[in-house]
């Protein structure tokens, strides 16, 4: 051991004889902010304005005043209400990493505002680890002073990563924020539509926005690191722009939130589908209006698999059963078999409708497309069951048809 | 009833003879004292409605030291009231300061469990109790419950390390007004998880500091030979001992039985299961309430399920009356025998060493013990299961054919007169310290002046930045690495890819279609037990596998069905242990020592049938089972030939030599490195590269080396935790010590011929192992 020490000092010597390299560019500069001192260590502080009519992607900032806050917080369900848009805190954090617990630090929040007639992106940055206290003064006052927080994710990351920030710091964290996290509505929305619910991919699909040389989330703790290190802050310019990217993404979707839920004109079939899941377990009469306009305007295959599906559910509910019928027969037609409205139109026949001869014929054409899909042999067997059943009590004339 | 059995056994002709020692142990009357005047009168009031109205003097000696603000660990034996003096310093907090907290750990969930029943019990009558356990267990959504009411949270140490300390903003609360820290079962974390548990106290302590709490420690302990010393060690605090008991205790009566020879000429003895589940039989048709305790999961069902046809035999007989118990069965059956066994539906249970930590079974009269249990630390464990507080009970230990029980039951003053085995441990092990160090950092920065646990770990903070996990900034490091370090750190060395056992049965006709787990199997035993066509038994019922999941990327299933055999199954089993990187090597006189990694490969190769009942061999197969491999670090020791043909000539002498001394060497190095004779594995094998090394049974191995063109044999002394925590670079170093040490353990024993002892015992190694080990051990030291 005594032999890595005197290792260790021969490098130091080895080290310390270089010339010294020029020093770095400070970060603030490298960034275009500056340091603000908050009587508790200073930080990073970077600011941007940008107009109302400033389009991120396709979408016009602004559209976030005209947003109808207290539909929207039905819709995603946040405790609490939401105040006028003006006090909204659109928040996104970058971390030190995705584990959580108290070894992951946020060293970058971004926050968006209102103000007046811009959109106002502050982002607060700790150059090292010891300027986490100023990190946490400055964003004090922003969470006390705002009416609700919105986030994407930040249920379950963000705001639990700086609670543990605040309390690891012996401060106060103000427990009762209003908070909406955007994630939940856009799972609802848009799972099923798109191949995923990540903030790029809805930002490429729904605000039509193309990231330019974007850094990739995985990277960013790394470029932290190694910031640390060598000092070196260029790198750290593509993660100032891929957090205010974020920020704004977190602006756009409210708008288009706000838009879609007040009128649904000019929305594409697949996000009316998505709005009736939406509204379905909140206001059960406007989702099944967003999925019967959604069908009449013709959606592509899979996204009019489920929504016949839950639709047929709610007329099977409310007993419509031609209603549900019609939607079965329909979702049968579609080309990927799928064994839910055989099964449905099976037991309607058998059960409702007494018509044994149909419900066979329904089933054994369900049980040959189900192999000829190569189905999971619980789907076959299920089939197969329920075949033998049904000839079984044709057989026996038990429950036989009411003409004969 | 008892007393009647033990004497027709003694004096019987049929079973007389096979009892090769008792000893009586006499009653003894309770040592009282009365609630101490500090104790809390709400308190005082729980404990008279539960029919108590004086405390045994050892819970009023702990009340007194804890109330002194010392740490204390408590060993008295079992059934004497242990967990009283825990309860009562922490109820008492609790009753008298709300917003105080308790932490309770038990080594594991079951523990726990039987823990918060007890305490509800107690504490009906008392206010501002809020107790819940805290554990793996515990559903997500009720996580934040118990994190924001409990003021005494009962856990176990991989919960702590894992769950609570990297989170422990979410503890605020708990960590402000943390007023005691029990340990229960703290005998239990010896070995490498004593080392660890040390550690995760280290942090514990820092966070409570952190938040302002200086926690006292109370602790209860089994009888192992330093409970005090272990204690210190695992809190890093002064800790006074309590053992004298005030409990009373009955008559206690202990048998050797050694079963009869019924093969004169080969020296066969009858099956000592049998042997276990007739007398157990005959105890439990006579209603005597009685424990049965088996090494290993099979033997417990083979055991039960003799038991079971012979008390089903009565006429009112009722095969339900006796349990099984065992890690593998799920939780809820297991909670269900713990449940009939205090209501007492159950009048006996048959169970590994499960049931040896202290889980509410009630009252039992008799304990029988089929197999020494391998310590005397375990021993007694299992014998104080039968015993209560007034009547007699008795404990019969019934020895296998195998060299150390032999040994046990014919040489009783070794087996009554050895003191408990000592547990050790090495908090500063510096592979496990800098593991916890890391965590350490994660949950607060650490200035460089810091000592953790007393330790000075500058120079590990150093290394760990240059690593670049930790980065300093300002006066402090800070964790600077994406990962979650306790996720890297097992506190134990299983894993927790458990296979769950699946019953088909029912599949094919239609009438299931729900999975039907019917058991766990832990993923180092796995293929010895649940391999294609091994017949697993759950309580008794055989079902035969079908199939055995395994391959990486599936869920790990084994298939079963239920299947109608008189027969059990039995694994066979090879090993090798091969070089493959060489780090450092010294030239002794007579030998040379190296050290390095090596890989160490088990296989399962087939499995023996066996009858149930009359034990016979009635049939083998053979499996087809993947090697399971592990790379580690060894020393080794290689003793060339000028060596040998100093010490023999017979090959086959030296080599049963050599593995006496193998045998001797593992069992004597934990002294030297703290750790436990279950973290090392020893192996007699030879030089061969590991590319070419077959594994090999214990006899095929001594085969080998007989017909080994060169003979080169070597003793590997490896680690038995994966990759290593440093004990074979210890060993390495403490080589010619540990050497020495041996030759004179090996002249101050007295036995004639090798005991467990020394070179282990004497069936095991053969008739010459002992001298030959002398000689070697003369060569390898001169």
């Amino acid at each position: 051991m005594a032999s890595l020490d005197e290792l260790r000092r021969v490098i130091r010597r080895i080290e310390t004889a270089r010339p010294p390299r020029p020093a770095a560019e400070p970060v603030e500069r490298v960034v275009d902010g500056e340091l603000l001192d908050t009587g508790q260590g200073s930080l990073v502080v970077v600011r941007r304005e940008y107009p109302l009519a400033h389009r991120h992607g396709g979408e016009p900032l602004g559209d976030v005043l005209a947003a109808p806050l207290p539909l929207l917080a039905r819709a995603a369900r946040v405790e609490g209400s939401l105040a006028g848009a003006e006090r909204l805190l659109f928040l996104d954090t970058e971390t030190t990493g995705l584990a959580g617990g108290t070894g992951t630090y946020a060293f970058l929040v971004g926050a968006a505002l209102v103000e007046r007639d811009r959109i106002v992106v502050t982002q607060f940055f700790m150059r090292d680890f010891d300027d986490e206290p100023a990190l946490l003064t400055a964003l004090e006052p922003l969470l006390a002073g705002a009416g609700a927080v919105v986030t994407f994710n930040g249920a379950a990351f963000d705001l639990p990563l700086l609670e543990t920030r605040f309390v690891l710091a012996r401060r106060r964290w103000p427990a009762a924020l209003t908070h909406l996290d955007l994630l939940r509505p856009a799972r609802r929305v848009w799972t099923g539509c798109l191949a995923d619910c990540r903030l790029a991919t809805l930002e490429s699909a729904v605000l039509g926005l193309a990231r330019e040389d974007d850094v990739p989330g995985a990277l960013i703790p790394l470029l932290y690191f190694d910031y640390l290190r060598s000092r070196r802050a260029a790198p750290l310019r593509r993660v100032f722009e891929h957090n205010r990217h974020d920020v704004l993404s977190l602006v756009a979707l409210v708008g288009w939130f706000g838009r879609a839920l007040s009128d649904t004109t000019g929305l594409r079939p697949e996000a009316l589908a998505g709005l009736g899941r939406l509204w379905e377990p909140v206001d059960l009469e406007r989702g099944l209006t967003c999925y019967r306009a959604a069908l009449a305007a013709g959606l592509p295959e899979r996204v009019a698999r489920w929504a016949r599906l839950r639709l047929a559910w709610w007329e099977k509910r409310a007993a419509r059963w031609s209603a549900a019928c019609a939607l079965w027969e329909a979702a049968r037609r579609h080309d990927v078999f799928d064994p839910r409205p055989w099964e449905e139109l099976a037991k309607f026949h058998e059960h409702r409708a007494r018509d044994l001869t149909t419900a066979r014929a329904v089933v054994a054409d369900a049980l040959g497309r189900a192999r000829r899909a190569g189905a999971a042999p619980r789907v076959l067997d299920d089939l197969a069951y329920r075949l033998a059943r049904l000839e079984r009590r044709l057989a026996t004339g038990r429950f036989a048809p009411a003409a004969t | 009833m008892l007393g009647e059995i033990l004497d027709d056994l003694l004096i019987s002709a049929s079973t007389g003879r096979c009892i090769t020692a008792t000893r009586h142990f006499p009653a003894r009357p309770p040592v009282l004292a009365a609630f101490p005047a500090s104790l809390d009168p709400r308190i005082a009031e729980a404990l008279r409605a539960r029919g108590i109205e004086q405390l045994f003097s050892h819970q009023a000696r702990v009340w007194e030291l804890v109330e002194a603000g010392r740490h204390v660990v408590v060993v008295t034996p079992t059934a004497s009231g242990k967990t009283l003096c825990y309860n009562l310093p922490a109820l008492q907090s609790l009753v008298e300061r709300p917003e105080a907290r308790v932490l309770y750990l038990f080594p594991t969930k079951a523990l726990a469990q039987d823990q918060l029943a007890e305490l509800e019990a107690l504490a009906k009558a008392l206010p501002e109790l809020r107790m819940f356990t805290y554990d793996g267990d515990t559903p997500q959504d009720a996580r934040r419950a118990v994190r924001a009411r409990a003021n005494l949270v009962l856990t176990n140490p991989d919960m702590l390390h894992s769950g609570i300390l990297p989170h422990h903003t979410k503890w605020a609360t708990l960590f402000q007004n943390l007023r005691y820290v029990v340990i229960d079962e703290l005998h239990a974390y010896r070995g490498v998880f004593g080392s660890h548990l040390a550690n995760v106290l280290r942090r514990l302590r820092r966070i409570c500091a952190h938040y302002g709490s200086t926690p006292q420690f109370i602790m209860a302990s089994a009888t192992i030979a330093n409970p005090g010393e272990l204690a210190g060690r695992i809190t890093g605090e002064p800790v006074d001992e309590v053992t004298e008991s005030g409990a009373p205790t009955g008559d206690k009566t202990f048998v050797c039985y050694n079963p009869p020879v019924v093969n004169p000429e080969l020296g066969i003895r009858a099956p000592y299961l049998g042997e276990a589940a007739k007398l157990a039989i005959r105890l439990l048709r006579a209603e005597v309430p009685t424990i049965v305790f088996a090494q290993s999961r099979l033997s417990t069902e083979v055991l039960l399920t003799t038991i079971k046809q012979g008390v089903a035999d009565r006429a009112t007989g009722d095969a339900g009356i006796v349990r099984g118990y065992r890690g593998g069965y799920l939780p809820s059956r297991r909670r269900a025998v713990e449940r009939e066994l205090r209501a007492g539906a159950a009048l006996g249970v048959v169970s590994t060493n499960a049931l040896e930590l202290g889980v509410d079974i009630g009252h039992l009269d008799a304990a029988v013990l089929a197999g020494y249990p391998g310590t005397i630390a375990s021993l007694w464990q299992q014998a104080g299961r039968a015993g209560r507080r007034a009547d007699p009970s008795a404990a019969i230990l019934v020895a296998t054919s195998a060299p150390l029980d032999q040994f046990m039951v014919t040489h009783p003053d070794y087996l009554f007169g050895t003191p408990p085995e000592h547990a050790r441990i090495n908090p500063d092990n510096p592979f496990i310290l800098v593991n916890h160090l890391k965590c350490a950092a994660f949950e607060l920065p650490i200035p460089p002046d810091e000592r953790f646990g007393g330790v000075d770990v500058r120079r590990e903070l150093a290394a760990l930045e240059d690593e670049g996990v930790l980065h300093r900034a300002g006066p402090r490091y800070h964790w600077a690495s994406e990962t979650y370090p306790a996720d890297h750190v097992s506190l134990r060395t299983v894993t927790t890819d458990n296979f769950v056992v699946i019953d088909t049965t029912f599949r094919d006709a239609q009438q299931t279609k729900k999975r039907q787990i019917i058991a766990e199997v832990d993923w180092g035993s796995a293929f010895s037990t649940i391999h294609p066509k091994a017949i697993y038994l759950v309580e008794s019922v055989p079902y035969e596998v079908q199939e055995l999941r395994f391959r990486e990327d599936e869920e790990k299933v084994a298939y079963v069905k239920r299947v109608d055999v008189d027969y059990f199954t039995d694994a066979v089993s090879a090993k090798g242990v091969w070089i493959l990187r060489r780090l450092e090597g010294r030239e002794h006189g007579g030998y040379l020592a190296e050290q390095g990694e090596v890989l160490v490969a088990e296989k399962v190769v087939g499995f023996k049938k066996i009858k149930l009942g009359t034990m016979e061999n009635v049939g083998a197969g053979e499996v087809e089972l993947p090697q399971q491999e592990k790379q580690t670090t060894s020393a080794w020791l290689t003793v060339p030939p000028a060596t040998l043909d100093r010490v023999s000539t017979s090959r086959e002498e030296l080599i049963d030599g050599l593995r006496a001394v193998t045998y001797l060497l593992h069992h004597l190095a934990p002294i030297f490195l703290l750790c436990d004779v279950r973290d090392l594995g020893s192996w007699l094998g030879d030089t061969t590269p590991a590319e070419t090394g077959a594994v090999a049974t214990r006899e095929s191995a001594k085969r080998r080396l007989m017909q080994a063109e060169h003979f080169n044999p070597t003793i590997y002394l490896y680690d038995a935790h994966a990759g290593g925590i440093g004990l074979a670079e210890r060993v390495f170093e403490v080589l010619p010590e540990l050497l020495r040490h041996g030759r004179r353990t090996l002249q101050a024993c007295a036995c004639a011929l090798g005991c467990p002892s020394c070179v282990g015992p004497v069936n095991e190694v053969g008739r010459r192992a002992k001298a030959t080990a002398a000689r070697l051990l003369a060569a390898l030291t001169d």
